[in-house]
């Protein structure tokens, strides 16, 4: 079975982001940049179910920077075999990026595609269920679960009221949510293997896909700043205050 | 009317406490050898009260155990035989961060936590850091010129002190240095009080250095096979890269802590020791780990390695050395923190490993540090079968052996914690006599009463 895994270059969990000073764009000089944690859950099932003898062979996928090929690399010390990145230094909406996957899978043929449920920058949670309806497969989205039978899947899912199983016919798009496994350290012997793996690079415009803007950013802020609770001395003072001033009860 | 009720209405009733539980917890630091015993617990809210309390000792004879976060790990802290214990906790405000002088001017019972982040906050770093530094106050850090893990790269916390407000004993309050960068004008009683564990005054207000925050790090975990390569291993890192910190721990160490808190293993290989390194994250940097790492297992000194592939990794990395304090504490271990210089370092361990072996081949003996400065805990776990006091005084053996190889070796028997009640027996190893007389001697003219601290230190 051959799996894709699509990893996303993002700024890094940890790091506390701000605007630019013109407000244009959020900053990225000088910010550590890491593969989006989700992205990480995916590759390192996709890494599971190789060691498992259920998938032989994983590609991963970035659509991004040139430096997106960084953590093409942590995908391929993780244990991915070979890497594609369709380059492009704009940004691309999630329809763009679910085409240009939709024409890599179209080519490779996959039996399984696995992306994280969302990237941590754009917070959109639409690229992999874009993926599914342009590919025409199935999709099993916030996966916490993942188990084979000959020709299907079947997916425990985190859904709002609890866990949902559910069984699809491959090939499938599955998304991977935080619970799904705990992904490993990348080993340095493994990253030193992974230089040798190849990165296939393929321009945007060569794919064939329109990638053009539909979303206009304005600007970029800072949320207002939280300002200070109060100590109240009593609950009939507490009362009021939600009564008068906060005008909840 | 007796003596705590006198000094209540010197500060305030609201000031004093004798409330048994606090008496027990404001009596003891992280030893757990002691049982506290003070007469009273007090909390001055300023430099007045806290001048009140010292005369007020001096007229009525009493001893005073100044107290900060109580986290250290020798004693210095302890009060056992009906002393006064005065607590900074209620002097806790941060009065100013100055951006022009890259300072921040807070007060003794400031968390080395919030001087951390106030620092982040503008965009500035105090470099000081430890695992305890959530509780750990900054004028105990001061008291005991703490290190922890980045002293390779940024000193210890006597590198960071621009001025310090002091008490003596004696009462008279001094104003050490007025935060100047440069000042040569006699003799520099500051650094007198850094590393002083409240025998001569208690540090009421300090001054810290600021500086840069750091390039976001990148670290790696070795697998190695021998102590005696820790060293090696260091000396390929030290010439290949800008090396923030240079940890190590024992596999029992790793152990411990990865069952008490299921965490993951860097790696499946199994190795005695592990390296813990810390690097500026540049890409140039990166590419040389590669080079650093091949070398070394060309050279047989590691077997195995990972790299953090994010901030998170990289905390989780770290979670494994700082985390193994808190987890033996449980383990009633017996703490030697030990150093030499670093070029006799790998001599040094193959002695102490064979000493170890030799004579206490039973217990679970467990390893880790800060290779890069010459620094190694030594921490030796009682067996459930001993009671604390039986173990006590055969670990007591244990440090007098152990001493006399580090006066061999030039070394330090305290590195970084101090020595407290802990180590005051084992001071004749590293400080000559004549030294520990003029200890004592500057003792005097500070303290003349001796009120500060007894017991400890000299």
């Amino acid at each position: 079975m051959k799996a894709i895994v699509a990893v996303k270059r993002v700024v890094d969990y940890n790091v506390k982001v701000r605007p630019k000073s013109d407000g244009s764009a959020v900053e990225l000089t000088n910010v550590k940049m890491s593969i989006n944690p989700f992205c990480e859950i995916a590759v390192e099932e996709a890494v599971r179910l190789k060691e498992k003898g259920v998938v032989n062979e994983i590609v991963a996928v970035s659509v991004g920077s040139t430096q997106s090929q960084e953590q093409i690399r942590t995908a391929l010390a993780l244990g991915a075999d070979r890497g594609i990145l369709v380059q492009t230094e704009d940004e691309l909406e999630p329809l763009a990026v679910a085409k240009c996957l939709e024409k890599i899978c179209n080519k490779e043929e996959p039996d399984l595609v696995l992306l994280g449920k969302q990237a941590i920058d754009g917070d959109n949670n639409q690229t992999g269920q874009m993926l599914a309806a342009l590919m025409e497969v199935g999709q099993a989205t916030f996966a916490s679960e993942i188990s084979f039978t000959d020709d299907a899947v079947t997916v425990t899912r985190e859904v709002d009221g609890g866990l949902q199983t559910i069984k699809l016919k491959m090939p499938a798009v599955i998304t991977s949510d935080l619970r799904l496994n705990e992904p490993r350290y990348a080993s340095l012997p493994n990253i030193m293997k992974a230089k040798k793996k190849p990165i296939d690079v393929i321009d945007v415009n060569e794919i064939g896909v329109n990638v053009d803007k539909r979303v206009q950013t304005i600007e970029v802020q800072l949320p207002p700043e939280r300002e200070a609770g109060i100590k109240v001395e009593n609950v009939s003072e507490l009362v009021d205050k939600l009564r008068n001033e906060a005008k909840v009860i | 009317m007796d003596i705590v009720s006198r000094l209540a209405g010197v500060i305030g009733s609201e000031n004093v406490s004798y409330c048994d539980s606090e008496l027990q917890s404001y009596g003891v630091d992280r030893t757990t050898i002691w049982e506290g015993n003070p007469k009273a617990v007090v909390f001055p809210r300023s430099v007045k009260q806290l001048q009140d309390i010292i005369l007020f000792a001096n007229k009525y004879s009493l001893k005073v155990v100044p107290s900060g976060g109580r986290t250290g790990l020798c004693g210095g802290a302890v009060a056992n035989n009906s002393e006064l214990v005065v607590s900074m906790d209620k002097m806790n405000i941060i009065k100013e961060i100055n951006l022009d002088d890259r300072s921040i001017t807070a007060e003794a019972g400031v968390t080395t936590q919030q001087i951390q982040v106030a620092a982040a906050e503008n965009h500035l770093f105090y470099p000081v850091d430890f695992a305890s530094s959530g509780s750990s106050q900054i004028g105990g850090n001061i008291a005991t010129n703490a290190g922890g893990i980045n002293v390779i790269r940024y000193g210890m916390t006597r590198n960071w002190i621009l001025g310090l407000r002091v008490v003596t004993g004696s009462g008279d309050i001094l104003n050490l240095n007025k935060s100047l960068v440069k000042n040569n004008t006699g003799y520099d009683f500051r650094h007198l009080f850094i590393g002083s564990e409240g025998t001569l005054g208690i540090i009421y207000e300090a001054t810290l250095q600021l500086t840069e925050p750091p390039k976001p790090s990148t670290v790696c975990v070795f697998g190695v096979e021998k102590f005696a390569y820790l060293t090696e291993v260091l000396k390929i890192c030290k010439s290949m890269l800008q090396v923030n910190a240079f940890e190590f721990f024992c596999n029992n160490a790793l152990s411990r802590v990865v069952g008490a808190h299921q965490y993951q293993r860097p790696f499946d290989t199994e190795s005695p020791f592990y390296a813990l390194v810390e690097l500026e994250n540049t890409e140039i940097e990166t590419e040389t780990v590669f080079e650093v790492y091949s070398k070394c297992v060309d050279e047989k000194l590691i077997t195995d390695g990972v790299i953090s592939q994010s901030i998170d990794q990289a905390r989780a990395l770290w979670r494994l050395r700082e985390d193994i304090s808190e987890t033996l504490w449980h383990f009633q271990p017996y703490k030697n923190d030990i150093s030499v210089r670093i070029s006799k370092m790998a001599d040094f361990l193959n002695d102490v490993s064979q000493l170890t072996q030799k004579n206490y081949p039973d217990f679970e003996i467990i390893w880790y540090g800060h290779i890069g400065d010459g620094n190694i805990h030594l921490n030796i776990l009682k067996p459930k079968n001993l009671s604390t006091l039986q173990f006590k005084s055969f670990c007591d053996g244990v440090s007098m052996s152990l001493g006399e190889l580090i006066s061999k070796y030039e070394g330090s028997i305290s590195a970084e914690h101090g020595v407290g009640l802990l180590k005051k027996e084992s001071l004749r190893f590293s400080r000559s006599e004549d030294e520990i007389n003029l200890m004592k001697s500057i003792k005097k003219i500070f303290d003349p009463n001796a009120i500060l601290n007894p017991g400890k230190l000299i």
